[in-house]
């Protein structure tokens, strides 16, 4: 168990091997949730959590539709300059 | 009434900072409980993946100044590791094979969005705490009629 407890904080000092490939673009996932959580924790006037989660729900794909959209203009804006 | 004036002076600036402290006791202690759960597991979770994907190295003024005052926000621990933290590189210059916890790259960058950020919702939180103790306050001096 001690070991095991120190192989989990050992984890901690080195920095995870991750790769710039388009998957990589996932780990925007866990933070657009985070966000989506804690705003409407603090925005929902009673926490009943079948309105919260529903909130919460609505917000993160919200968030997540607009910064697809906004990579894909992007990406045209891109392409159609360097075309 | 000045004097009450003062104690709730007193609290706000009390309620801010064990909303610092801890991310939700601020809520907790204003019987938010629900709120300051979701505050605390939140936030936690937001930072604890920060710290795993980059090291705790990703907390450092010395590298990186303007993610490091957002993740103050998160706690005053976080400014005791990024001291530890600082202090680690500018030993390394004098001992170039202990490199302290230095981290580059992707990592790095992930690593500080994420502290960052959970150090700003904090903020927010430890806002509206403060803002919630205030408001219940006024509400509370206005139906005394004083």
């Amino acid at each position: 168990m001690v070991a095991e407890t120190f192989f989990l904080l050992a984890s901690f000092t080195a920095p995870e091997s991750l790769g710039l490939n388009p998957l990589t673009l996932l780990l925007l996932l866990p933070l657009i949730a985070s966000i989506s959580i804690v705003y409407k924790a603090l925005k929902v006037s009673r926490m009943q959590y079948s309105v919260f989660i529903k909130e919460t729900v609505i917000l993160f794909f919200s968030i997540t539709i607009f910064i697809v959209v906004t990579a894909m203009v992007l990406f045209l804006l891109a392409w159609w300059l360097t075309a | 009434m000045e004097h009450s004036r003062g104690n709730h002076i007193l609290f706000l600036v009390f309620v801010g900072l064990i909303a610092w402290l801890i991310p939700g006791a601020g809520h907790f202690i204003l019987k938010e409980k629900k709120r300051a759960v979701v505050i605390f597991v939140t936030i936690i979770f937001t930072f604890v993946i920060g710290v795993y994907i980059g090291s705790i190295g990703v907390v450092n003024p010395a590298t990186s100044l303007l993610s490091f005052v957002g993740q103050i926000g998160f706690s005053p621990a976080v400014v005791f590791l990024g001291s530890c933290n600082a202090a680690l590189l500018e030993n390394a210059e004098q001992e170039p094979e202990n490199q302290g916890f230095a981290v580059y790259g992707i990592p790095n960058e992930i690593g500080q969005i994420y502290t960052s950020t959970a150090g700003l919702l904090n903020l927010l939180c430890i806002v509206n705490a403060v803002y919630i103790a205030r408001m219940r306050w006024l509400q509370e001096r206005g139906k005394n009629g004083s």
